[in-house]
This record gives structure tokens, C-alpha cells and sequence, in this order.
């Protein structure tokens, strides 16, 4: 497989502050690449490293077969959407999505031709002729990725591209942009710090925290088997709950450490007498049967939004159970909550990491 | 070569091209005079030596002349006078009138920003009409003043050492206020609406609103206005130069035409000069205190 | 009382401080239009009874006031595009990046703002002389001028060049720009409007300069408007009707772009000088 873009140990500092640590990262050609992690995390300053926005201290950055590190952005043939969208605002619409091929001399007439195509793949034949202001947030946002396919560029860059728009068009968006891609054949490395855009619309996922990779790989088998317990929480919706716990002895079961220990029998093989923190999603909590294992919690808070209910428990840490459908449970009962084995994830307590 | 060419045009070079000429420039028309009237102010400079750099060494005795001769203090004080009596009147009237623009209604803006032409206009012109308004005989405001029964007979505002000091400083307070309205104005309508309107709430009267409200968020840009108007009225020569020239008999003189006088004048350099190290300490500092009351805004 | 009435109240009450603030302005014209002993009739009248529109032409006449004008015109133009030259780009780059060396940068160009004429003229003069500038007195002043001037400038644009955004420029690099194509198409186009404001404000300032002109331009031939009115008015002058004119002539050019411009001219000068 040819690798459209590739990092090796890539470090950028500001001053003391080490933004990028030792970052490696390889991006096939034609694949939609996510980097997705909290604010400040460094998956903005990677794509602007990548676009020659910002210099790297050290490492390698490699585009479509050539060493890129001190070039200018404007040798990388790259395209990038910003957030802002970044229209110029003195153009009109078919002015911004040929700046860049007047810019290297392309020609008028073709410059029309290539603006009306793209146009009507995006649907603004009717408006290249209007300035930016004259258009509604979505169509802003359309303009954007005009200008960007236009160039046909080595990839596309996406800095957090839906964030300014409202929910329905943002999941509306979400399509249409991964509809695009495979349509294009193109390579796109996509940033946002929603998990959710990340999870659907990538085909590899790289979640950063504190300018580190904490883990990449496909979007399912980063929710199914996180590496640390901070991709556990950040992957998935309501976030995962985590129980300090022990095992017990014979490592056949796990105390809980919930307002009283409870010991809950478990069904795989445990490290034995280990300090852990026990992982799981809400929606692989299920009430349980009157004879089956489980462990006893107090209902604070009960809310549905008619599919799903999502219980809150009275403990501490608190606990979060989505169930599909209806439960005849009500804030301040007593319920019987169990797992399968199969779905935990064990972390160790003192380093955050999986347990195998 | 190749590199730095490429560094113009992609890189940091660009920026520092951008910013080092006009840097050299400033430094060299601004920077070294500046620590060439310090030199001189230790010299003995005057129309024979003015080729040479090398001139006779005289240490302090610029600085100690200065402070012998009999119209230093009350040059010093007439200085001191000017800049309190200019700010004083230029911010009292400039925020009363701020105040009242701020009311809103149709064409308040407009009507504002037209008292903006005593800022523009020339200072030799605006020198120039109030020669002659306050002309002794025949001047309109002697004139106005007796109709108004606010007094019986002319003032002679130019020629009566009682006075002269007061007619520049009338003029330059017509001239600075419209600066003053509008930078208050602008420091009225960033306070929060809703805070009046909480303060209401909470029972404040008018009164009370300008004093607990207003006042202490308009706090920095008083600070800045005051600070910027201390930095003009030091720079301010045209004025006297139209209307009293300092006269009669220093009574109207401030250090700062002083130091021009001195030097083309009397063609004592170096007099002129320490007078203008002394003054632009003073400058200095006055631009370091707008500094500090407008940090928040310099540093976002 | 009602919303309508209250507003014209207070435009009425607003008019009349503003007549009485610029009472001073009308002064100029009216005894600019008034014969000589209309002029110092008791009591004065408000209203000239003949305007004697031949006065503008005997003044414009007699003192030379074309050459005068011209002078002042060269100057200011000279001093102005000098500034914009020089201070456009600094202006810019202050305004792009935060960092230490930008806050020491606007810390210096304040201190060159404040220091004034009257102080710095001493040093200059002495500088020039010695230089064998004052040959050319009037590029003389164009550069004390362009010193004196110049940070006022870069703070006014500087404001402007923050607020066009930052993602304009990093999209046109990306585009395929090189920083000065990013800044020659795309930054300075914004600012257009800006930076045009800020050099007529600088420009009316060259325009009425008298310190520098009047110390270093000894040849009558070569010296501006302000120095003219200075020479007219003597110490026992009489003929204010004469000077008004004078000034009337000096002064309605720069008036008329302010009272047209007067929007953009406050809005800009509000916001350089307190941010």
C-alpha cells in the first residue's frame, strides 16, 4: 500500500512548550484519516504542521513521496477547509474557487469550466456570482470544500469543518463530505473534537491527548478495545464507566468498589489479588434477572428520550445504564445491574493501561 | 543566496523586512536625536560650533544656568498651569458633553463626531481665530462677556500678563475637547447595557448609577484619556506661537516653546537642548502611565 | 412626552451646543466676509452686511497663497507616502503575531509617538545641519515629519490589520501564495479602507505642520501654508479680515474631507488610540 503522507518522530515546540511529541503517523493514499482528541490536545497544530502552516522542530514529514519540512505551503499542493471557512470576502464565489488556479497561471476559460463543474457537484451553480455575505452558513461551509476540490490537491486538510453549523446540517454534512471523499478517490485527514463525526466518518481514527497518539486504528476497534483508559472514555456515547475494583484471590471474581464492596463472580480469567479499574459502556449494563449475578445500586435519576433510557446510579463513582427501550424503574428504588463478561475492559489502576 | 531570497518570500524574512526598515528609519530620526540633544545638553552649542560634534564640554553647567536664571520658575510654573488648566477644562467638558451624547437619538453620532474638526484643523489656524477673538477692543468674546453682564470692562487677553497664559489655555481646551468627547464616548458604549439595567433593578438612581456604575468601568479609559491628554498639551507650540508667543514678557511662556525659543531664538543650543532632555523625561513618563492603564487592551 | 418629540428635543438641544462649540469656525468665515471697518464696528455684527467675496482674491493675491498652498501640499504628500510606505508593513506584522518582541515594538513606537516637535526639533535641526540636509528643506521636514508621524499611523492600521482574520492569509497560502502574494492580494485589500482613513488623518496633520517648517525652511519659496499665516499675523496686525480669509482658504479644503469622511475618520481614530 502507498502511503499518501507520512510522519516519523515528528516534534514541534513553542518556546518550552512541547505542542507535538514524537508523533508517527502513516496515511494510505485514498484513505479519510480522523484526528480527534480535547482542545488543546494537538491535532490542530498537526494539520497546520502538515499544511506548512507551522514549522516542525524535528522528524520527517513526507507527502506523496517527497520530504516536506521546511517547505512552503504553497509547494505542498495541499488543499485545507478551515474552520472559519477563510472565504475571501472582496470575491465572489467563483472568484474563491479559482484563486488558486489563477494563482498558477491556469486560464480564464478553463478557470470557468472547472468552477462551474465543481459547482454542480456541490450544488452552486446558482451562486457563484455572490459574495460570501450573501450566503447562509451551510453554503459558506459548501464553498469552502468547493475551493478546496477544485485544486485536486495531493489531500484535503479539514480543520473542525462542520463546527459552525447547526445539528441537523452538521449530520447531513457529515455525509455528504464522506460522500465526496469516495467519490474524489481522494486522501483527506479530517480534525474535529467531536467523537461522534470521528467514529462515522473515518476509516481510521487517531485519538491525541497532550500532543501524544494515544491510540490509532479503525473507529470499531478503537471502541472495542481501547489501549487506555482515556480512549475508553473519549470513544463512545454516553462515555464508558469506570469502577475502581479487586480482584479476588482465585481470580474468578471482581469487588466493586462501590459505597460497600461487592463482589460480582466473572466469567474470565483475572489477574489475581490486582488493583483495577473496571470498564464499561452503558449500553452493556442490563437490569439483572431476579436469580442472576449482579451487584445492587440506588436509582438517582431516571431519563428517556422514548428508545433509550438512561439510568444514573446513587453510587459513587456514579454509573450510567442505557437500556433500549422502556424500564419500569423509578429514581430512588433499588435495581440489580449485570454485565457479560466479554464486554469489561480492565485497565490497571496505577498506569490507566489494558489489561490484556 | 538562495535561501535568504526564499526566506523573504516564505518565511520570516518577510516580516523582518517588513519591520526592520521602518524600525531603522524611527531609529535614526527619532532614536539618535534623542540621545544627540543629551549630548548637546552637555555641550556649549551655539551658531559657530553647530558643524562640529566635537564641541567645548561643559557638564552641568546647562542644568545649573537653567535653574539660576530668574524666568525658569515661573516658565516651570506657567508649564505646570497650562497642562493642569488644559486637562482639567478639555476633560470636564468633553466628558459633560460625552455624557450627553450618549443619550441616543437620530443623528447623535453624526452631530458628535462634527466636533471633531477642532482636532483636525491646523493649530496655527485654529491659533489664528482665537487671536482674534479675544482681541482687547474688538473681540467677539470681550464682547459676549459684557452683553452677559459677566463683567464690566475688556480684558486685554493677550497683552495683560494676568491673562495671556489663561487665552492660550482657552484655545487649547476648545481644541482638545472634542478628542476628549469622543474617546469617553467610546468608553461609554462599551459598558454593558445590562448592567444599568441590573443596577436599576437593585434600586440605583441616576445619581447613584453614574457614581457606582459608569465611573469605576470607565476607570482605565479616564486613565488613558488623561495620560494622552498630559502627552498632547506638552506637544502643543502652535497655540502659542499664534496667539501670544509666549509673551508678554514670559508670562504665557511654557518649557516646551521655551526650548524652541532658546534654540532659534537665541540660538543657545544647548540651553535648548537640556530643556528638552528635561521635558522628555516628563513625556516619557506620561506615555509610560497611558501604557499601564491601557495594558489589558495593548495585550488583548 | 413622546419618543418623537424627546428626539427632536434633544437634536434641537444638541444642535445648539454644537453651534455654540463651533462658534469659533464661523467666526473665521464671517469676518473673513466682512469689510474693514464692518470688522471692528461695536457692537460686532453676526451677520456681514456686504460680503466682500474680492477680499479671498486680493489675499490669494498678495500672499502668494498658491505657493504657499503648494508647498504644503508637497509636504504633506511626501511626509504621507513616505508613512504609508513604511508603516504599512509594520503595521502589519505588529498586528499578526503576540510575542515579546511585538509588545517591545508597540512599547517604542508609543515612545516615538509622544515625543514632540517642539523638543525634538533642537536635535534635528542641529542633525540636518550638520548632515547638509537643509539644503533640501523641505525633504527635510518630510522626514521629521515621517518620524514624527509615522507611529501614529502603524497604531491606526495596526488596528485595522486585526480585523482581517488570520485564516484569509493561511487559506491564500495554502492556495498557493508566497507571504508577500498573501499580503498583496488578500491582507491588503481588507485594509484598504483602513489604512486609506489612517493616511488623510496623517495627511491633514502634515498639512497644517508648523514647528519643523518653520525652524528649518528658511527660504520664503519653499515654505508651507502655516508658516505664511505665522509670517501674516505680526504682533500689531489689524487685518483679521485679511487673516480669516487666508485662514478661510487653508482651511475649508481639509474641513470638506472631514465633514465627508467624518464617519470613518472618528471610527478609526477611536480605535487605534485606546487599543
Amino acid at each position: 500500500m502507498t502511503h499518501q503522507i507520512e510522519l516519523s518522530a515528528v516534534n514541534k515546540y513553542y518556546g518550552a512548550y512541547h505542542a507535538l511529541k514524537d508523533i508517527d503517523l502513516s496515511i494510505p493514499k485514498g484513505s479519510f484519516v480522523a484526528l480527534v482528541g480535547p482542545s488543546g490536545c494537538g491535532k490542530s497544530t498537526l494539520l497546520r504542521s502538515l499544511a506548512g502552516l507551522e514549522t516542525i522542530s524535528s522528524g520527517d514529514l513526507v507527502i506523496a513521496g517527497k520530504r516536506m519540512n521546511g517547505v512552503p505551503p504553497r509547494k505542498r499542493d495541499l488543499a485545507m477547509v478551515f474552520q472559519s471557512y477563510a472565504l475571501y470576502p472582496h470575491m465572489t464565489v467563483e472568484q474563491n474557487l479559482t484563486y488558486s488556479l489563477k494563482i498558477n497561471g491556469v486560464r480564464k476559460a478553463e478557470r470557468k469550466r472547472a468552477a462551474a463543474d465543481v459547482a454542480a457537484i456541490t450544488g452552486l451553480s446558482n451562486l457563484l456570482h455572490r459574495y460570501p455575505r450573501e450566503l447562509s452558513g451551510g453554503q459558506r461551509q459548501r464553498v469552502a470544500m468547493s475551493r478546496a476540490i477544485i485544486r485536486n490537491p495531493q489531500a484535503f486538510l479539514f480543520d473542525e469543518p462542520l463546527s459552525n453549523l447547526d445539528a441537523a446540517l452538521r449530520v447531513h454534512m457529515r455525509k455528504e463530505i464522506r460522500a465526496l471523499h469516495d467519490r474524489l478517490g481522494a486522501t483527506s485527514v479530517y480534525v474535529t473534537h467531536d467523537q461522534v463525526e470521528a467514529m462515522t466518518m473515518a476509516d481510521h481514527v487517531v485519538v491525541m491527548r497532550n500532543g501524544v497518539i494515544e491510540q490509532q486504528g479503525k473507529p470499531l476497534d478503537l471502541y472495542d478495545r481501547p489501549t487506555n483508559r482515556f480512549v475508553a472514555g473519549f470513544i463512545g456515547s454516553p462515555a464508558m464507566n469506570f469502577i475502581p475494583a479487586r480482584s479476588t484471590p482465585d481470580g474468578r471474581a471482581l469487588v466493586l468498589d462501590l459505597a460497600e464492596p461487592q463482589t460480582v463472580p466473572f466469567d474470565c480469567p483475572l489477574p489475581a489479588e490486582r488493583a483495577l479499574i473496571v470498564g464499561i459502556r452503558p449500553e452493556h449494563l442490563t437490569l439483572a434477572g431476579a436469580d442472576a449475578a449482579g451487584f445492587k445500586v440506588g436509582v438517582a435519576a431516571v431519563e428517556t428520550t422514548g428508545a433509550v433510557t438512561f439510568i444514573t446510579t446513587a453510587t459513587t463513582p456514579e454509573i450510567v445504564v442505557a437500556l433500549n427501550g422502556r424500564a419500569a424503574v423509578m429514581a430512588g428504588e433499588t435495581i440489580r445491574l449485570t454485565f457479560a463478561g466479554g464486554d469489561v475492559h480492565l485497565f490497571d489502576a496505577e498506569t490507566d493501561q489494558r489489561i490484556k | 543566496m538562495k535561501r535568504v531570497f526564499s526566506s523573504i518570500t516564505d518565511g520570516r524574512g518577510f516580516d523582518l523586512v517588513l519591520v526592520g526598515v521602518p524600525f531603522t528609519f524611527l531609529l535614526a530620526l527619532s532614536g539618535l536625536p534623542l540621545l544627540y540633544n543629551i549630548l548637546m545638553s552637555f555641550q556649549e552649542v551655539d551658531m559657530f560650533s553647530l558643524g562640529s560634534v566635537i564641541r567645548p564640554f561643559v557638564g552641568f553647567r546647562n542644568y545649573l544656568d537653567l535653574f539660576t536664571q530668574p524666568e525658569t520658575v515661573s516658565i516651570l510654573k506657567n508649564t505646570i498651569v497650562f497642562v493642569v488648566g488644559s486637562i482639567t477644562g478639555q476633560f470636564l467638558v468633553g466628558f459633560a458633553l460625552a455624557l450627553f451624547f450618549w443619550i441616543n437619538f437620530p443623528g447623535a453620532s453624526w452631530l458628535r463626531g462634527l466636533f471633531l474638526v477642532s482636532w483636525v484643523m491646523p493649530g496655527l489656524v485654529v491659533g489664528a481665530i482665537w487671536n482674534w477673538i479675544l482681541s482687547g477692543d474688538f473681540g467677539v468674546l470681550n464682547f459676549l462677556l459684557q452683553q452677559t453682564g459677566l463683567m464690566s470692562s475688556n480684558i486685554f487677553w493677550r497683552s495683560d500678563p494676568n491673562f495671556s497664559l489663561w487665552a492660550v489655555i482657552l484655545a487649547n481646551i476648545w481644541l482638545g475637547t472634542s478628542f476628549n468627547m469622543i474617546l469617553l464616548a467610546t468608553g461609554l458604549s462599551a459598558i454593558p447595557a445590562d448592567l444599568y439595567e441590573a443596577a436599576e433593578m437593585d434600586g440605583a438612581n441616576a445619581w447613584q448609577r453614574f457614581w457606582t456604575i459608569t465611573l469605576p468601568m470607565m476607570r482605565s479609559t479616564i486613565g488613558a484619556i488623561i495620560a494622552l491628554g498630559l502627552i498632547f498639551t506638552l506637544q502643543q507650540f502652535d497655540l502659542f506661537a499664534a496667539i501670544t508667543d509666549g509673551g508678554p514678557n514670559n508670562s504665557s511662556n511654557v518649557a516646551q516653546y521655551w526650548a524652541w525659543d532658546l534654540s532659534f531664538r537665541q540660538y543657545d543650543f544647548g540651553k535648548g537642548a537640556t530643556i528638552s532632555v528635561i521635558m522628555t523625561v516628563f513625556v516619557m513618563f506620561a506615555a509610560t502611565v497611558y501604557v499601564r492603564s491601557t495594558r489589558h487592551e495593548v495585550r488583548g | 412626552m413622546s419618543e418623537n418629540a424627546r428626539n427632536r428635543l434633544l437634536l434641537a438641544l444638541s444642535i445648539v451646543m454644537a453651534a455654540i462649540y463651533l462658534f469659533p469656525l464661523y467666526w473665521m468665515y464671517v469676518t473673513a466676509l466682512k469689510s474693514g471697518s464692518e470688522m471692528f464696528a461695536t457692537p460686532p455684527s453676526f451677520w456681514p452686511s456686504s460680503a466682500q467675496w474680492s477680499t479671498f482674491a486680493y489675499v490669494w493675491e498678495s500672499r502668494n497663497m498658491g505657493r504657499y498652498l503648494w508647498n504644503s501640499t508637497v509636504i504633506a504628500f511626501g511626509a504621507v507616502a513616505l508613512i504609508a510606505m513604511l508603516g504599512t508593513g509594520c503595521a502589519y506584522v505588529l498586528a499578526r503575531y503576540r510575542n515579546i518582541w511585538v509588545d517591545i515594538g508597540l512599547f517604542l513606537i508609543l515612545m516615538f509617538q509622544v515625543l514632540p516637535a517642539s523638543l525634538m526639533i533642537t536635535p534635528i535641526f542641529v542633525g540636518f545641519s550638520q548632515l547638509g540636509l537643509l539644503e533640501y528643506p523641505r525633504l527635510a521636514v518630510i522626514l521629521a515629519i515621517t518620524a514624527k508621524s509615522m507611529p501614529f499611523f502603524v497604531v491606526l492600521v495596526r488596528a485595522t490589520f486585526m480585523a482581517v482574520p488570520m485564516e484569509l492569509e493561511e487559506a491564500a497560502l495554502v492556495d498557493g501564495n508566497s507571504r508577500i502574494g498573501a499580503f498583496l492580494n488578500i491582507v491588503l485589500p481588507l485594509a484598504r479602507n483602513g489604512i486609506l482613513v489612517s493616511a488623510i488623518l496623517i495627511f491633514m496633520q502634515a498639512f497644517g505642520e508648523f514647528v519643523y517648517s518653520k525652524s528649518m525652511i528658511q527660504d520664503i519659496q519653499l515654505q508651507p501654508a502655516s508658516v505664511g499665516l505665522n509670517s501674516f499675523m505680526g504682533p500689531n496686525t489689524s487685518e483679521w479680515n485679511n487673516i480669516m480669509a487666508y485662514a478661510t482658504m487653508y482651511v475649508t479644503p481639509i474641513l470638506a474631507i472631514f465633514v465627508l469622511l467624518q464617519r470613518r475618520i472618528v471610527s478609526g481614530l477611536t480605535s487605534g488610540a485606546l487599543k
